[in-house]
């Protein structure tokens, strides 16, 4: 028969206490524990600082927007990885924008041969091949060291004092990767594929008297 | 009395559990504040894995106007959401002007936006594994799927 001593009965809950928090506690702990070596487990919610990375952690390519306005107050900063923007794009099928290729008809180039013209462009060796120079404007669109340049020059504000320079400067291996797809269609994909084997450069600076553009292209995470 | 005693102890056990695994993945955080005088003020805190459950329960007719709008996008919000998540926590868009501040970030498998304007002040923090769950949930149910 049991016994039903006081002091066995003193000591039950407590063991009982134990098992049971023990018991349903367990999922709870294996699960956190595995978490984060599940792809799809969510990260611990704490907070930490943000973290600069640079080329020598990282063979991340983060692209970055930068305009400043003509007080420091506007300031826009818009920083994507590369990586990220190339598999998000096949995701995204809405008009024209197809698995990742934009298609476009030979009426929005007003019949040019794009893609001739790029042909060209590439077995052609350095140089200029545009050089416009007028009253308002000055235009120059060349080739060299590998990058297809193109610089603007508006003057057409220059009795308000008002001046617009741009400056383009694009890795003839990234236009190449973008006409590399069908006739009718730009393989935005490849194009940002070889912009991220491109070490750090700028290609895109547009400065007036208002606002500062830059676009640039490098391993840190935040722009400066 | 025992009895009773082992009772309230494994239902606040389970009680315990239950909570530790609703608020394991965080919470989803919405907060609006209308600054004009008598404006509203909401404030939402959901522990973020109940947010994907609830959809199970919201009507399909209910979803169908809003799944037909968003439909299209809802495989590029999961891979979004789903290849951010392997990104270190960075400030992807900054935006600031004298009258407003628009901010989004990543910070610890959270993404926040704040915006911040003379009209009102919005902030939205939300673990990504609950967008991309939800997103999952609503591809699920959109009339494509």
């Amino acid at each position: 028969m049991t016994s039903f001593a006081p002091s066995k009965f003193a000591v039950s809950p407590v063991r009982t206490a134990l098992c049971s928090a023990v018991l349903f506690l367990a999922p709870v702990v294996a699960l956190a524990q595995s978490a984060p070596a599940q792809s799809t487990a969510p990260q611990p919610a704490t907070v930490r600082p943000a973290v600069v990375r640079t080329s020598s952690d990282t063979h991340d390519r983060w692209l970055h927007v930068r305009v400043d306005g003509d007080s420091k107050e506007e300031v826009v900063r818009v920083n994507v990885p590369l990586e990220l923007a190339e598999k998000i794009l096949p995701s995204i099928n809405q008009h024209r924008l197809e698995n990742g290729k934009v298609k476009f008809d030979t009426g929005d180039t007003h019949g040019v041969d794009l893609h001739a013209i790029m042909d060209a462009v590439r077995t052609a060796k350095d140089g200029e091949f545009v050089t416009v120079q007028a009253k308002d404007s000055d235009v120059r669109v060349a080739k060299q060291n590998g990058y297809l340049l193109v610089h603007v020059l508006d003057k057409s504000g220059h009795h308000s004092g008002k001046k617009t320079q741009v400056e383009v400067k694009v890795p003839m291996k990234v236009v190449d990767a973008l006409f590399s797809a069908g006739k009718d269609e730009l393989d935005l994909v490849a194009a940002l594929h070889a912009l991220s084997a491109q070490g750090d450069t700028e290609l895109v600076s547009v400065k007036d008297e208002e606002n500062t553009v830059r676009v640039w292209l490098d391993n840190k995470n935040e722009s400066n | 009395m025992f009895l009773l005693a082992k009772v309230a102890i494994g239902c606040g056990a389970t009680l315990l559990a239950a909570g530790a695994y609703t608020c394991r993945e965080g919470m989803l955080n919405v907060q609006v504040d209308e600054q004009n005088h008598g404006g509203s003020h909401v404030h939402v805190w959901v522990p973020a894995a109940l947010a994907p459950m609830v959809l199970h329960f919201v009507p399909a007719d209910k979803l169908r106007d809003g799944l037909r709008e968003a439909g299209p996008w809802l495989p590029t919000l999961r891979a979004f959401t789903r290849e951010l998540r392997k990104y270190p926590d960075a400030n992807f868009v900054e935006v600031r002007d004298p009258n407003q501040t628009v901010h989004i970030r990543t910070s610890g498998g959270k993404i926040l936006i704040d915006v911040h304007s003379p009209d009102e002040n919005v902030h939205i923090d939300c673990p990504l594994a609950t967008i991309e769950d939800i997103a999952g949930e609503l591809q699920a149910k959109a009339p494509s799927a």
